[in-house]
């Protein structure tokens, strides 16, 4: 299926890595503070350009040994939308890297 | 979720309070900073930039700007700009006596505004004859500042500082902040024994008698005006951590929980300070305990590792019964031990409970220490 949607870290939005906690994302525009857990960082870290559900998916599924491939890209899916919703991550409007 | 999800220490301070200068352009008389302002020389405008990008790099939050004056900085905006190019949120606080119009206008541009948690602005009267003995000169001029910041939509609050001055005052500083200014809220403090008050205290710290009149009154305006009067420290902070004291002993309780130990300032697990000369504190209060410079000192490294900030998380493991001073009291499962900035002030130790936050000296009970 054809998956153009292009997301992309807010980048005005601070990330502190803690440790096993995983990271604090804040977003100063809003004052809002989302926790996120290490997968979160991962996806965040892919997220510093433009990638498509898909591609942050493979991403992960290529460091996560053992997961299956469906559930990986509907957990991706949840997450990408949550943090859309409260303004971590936005929809990349321009051309792909 | 919030911050308060973590499970350990953060890896670097959330949030920061930074005296920005050591101008200001009024003498006010219980000034816990005075002492610093006239020994220490402000940075200039590239210094406190570079700062904020190591701020920027270690994701602090926001931090909150005191003086000194802030406003007396005419590179204010630069610094702001500085905060808001590395992703911080920021708070202001003034004694609001040179906001003018035309300075107000300066936020409209860019992001100031959208990252600008609140203006304080310091009220210790209702009128110019109780306001101006604590804060000289300067009533007409911080009220019109507050005026100010309420048309031109901006988040003002105001801070009461309670002394000698203004403890009968109460009730008309409420009406003129909460009902004819308007304010969403105020917050209270009290004038405390440090620095410039060391030497003038009997002219204006708050007598017991004074301090439990204080309480007395600021509890029933807290209700009265129904969340709008808030309190970290002083009167109405005290009168309700007693109050929980008095409702747990009435139940019949021993203790509440995270009580019993001198765990009652939390922020050397949040927060630091610096002054205007980058000189690294834990608190502007805690002024003589210095962790480092700015731009000389990793402040990640500060955080993590100097010897003194380790101590005061530490502080937070003492049980209130190693203490001599409060083995045998029966409060001890109720308390916090008081903040370590009183406890260095009135008894020489970080290590000590603070006599000035304690429920049995309130009552009188104390064998150690009668106020």
């Amino acid at each position: 299926m054809h998956d153009p949607t292009l997301y992309i870290a807010n980048p005005d939005v601070s990330c502190r890595e803690e440790g096993p906690d995983g990271a604090l994302l804040f977003n100063p525009d809003t004052d809002q503070v989302a926790v996120i857990n290490p997968t979160g960082l991962l996806i965040w870290q892919v997220l510093a350009d433009p990638h498509t559900q898909s591609e942050v998916a493979a991403a992960l599924t290529e460091r996560c040994n053992n997961v299956p491939e469906g559930q990986v890209l509907q957990d991706v899916g949840e997450f990408l939308e949550q943090m859309v919703a409260r303004g971590f991550v936005g929809l990349y409007q321009g051309v792909a890297i | 979720m919030s911050e308060q999800a973590l499970s350990r220490l953060p890896s670097a301070p959330l949030e920061l309070d930074i005296a920005i200068t050591g101008r200001c352009n009024l003498q006010c008389r219980y000034c816990y900073y005075a002492d610093e302002m006239v020994g220490r020389r402000d940075l200039p405008t590239g210094r406190w930039l570079a700062f904020f990008e190591e701020l920027g790099r270690l994701a602090v939050h926001r931090v909150y700007l005191t003086g000194g004056e802030p406003f007396t900085r005419p590179d204010l905006f630069d610094l702001l700009d500085g905060l808001i190019a590395n992703r911080m949120r920021y708070a202001i606080l003034t004694n609001g006596t040179l906001l003018t119009d035309r300075l107000l206008a300066r936020f409209d541009q860019g992001r100031r505004r959208i990252r600008l948690d609140y203006i304080q602005v310091s009220i210790d009267g209702s009128r110019a004859e109780i306001h101006d003995r604590s804060r000289p000169n300067s009533f007409e001029r911080a009220i019109q500042g507050l005026r100010l910041l309420v048309e031109g939509g901006f988040k003002a609050v105001a801070r009461v500082t309670i002394n000698r001055h203004n403890v009968d005052d109460l009730e008309n500083i409420a009406h003129l902040l909460l009902d004819d200014l308007g304010l969403p809220l105020i917050s209270t403090n009290e004038a405390f024994p440090c620095s410039i008050l060391e030497r003038q205290a009997e002219e204006v710290l708050l007598t017991p008698a004074q301090r439990r009149q204080a309480m007395e009154r600021l509890v029933a305006l807290a209700a009265r005006y129904e969340g709008r009067i808030v309190a970290n420290a002083g009167p109405l902070a005290l009168a309700r951590g007693f109050q929980a004291i008095e409702e747990g002993l009435a139940a019949g309780l021993s203790g509440l929980p995270g009580r019993g130990t001198l765990s009652a300032c939390g922020c050397p697990f949040s927060k630091l300070s610096v002054h205007h000369d980058g000189t690294i504190v834990p608190c502007h209060q805690l002024a003589g305990l210095h962790l480092g410079t700015i731009g000389v000192d990793d402040l990640r490294q500060v955080w993590l590792e100097h010897p003194l900030l380790q101590a005061m998380r530490r502080r937070h493991t003492i049980p209130l019964q190693t203490l001599d001073t409060c083995r045998d009291c029966p409060y001890q499962g109720f308390c916090t031990g008081g903040d370590p900035a009183g406890a260095l002030y009135l008894t020489g130790q970080l290590n000590a409970r603070n006599p000035w936050d304690c429920y049995r000296v309130h009552r009188g009970e104390d064998p150690y220490y009668a106020l």
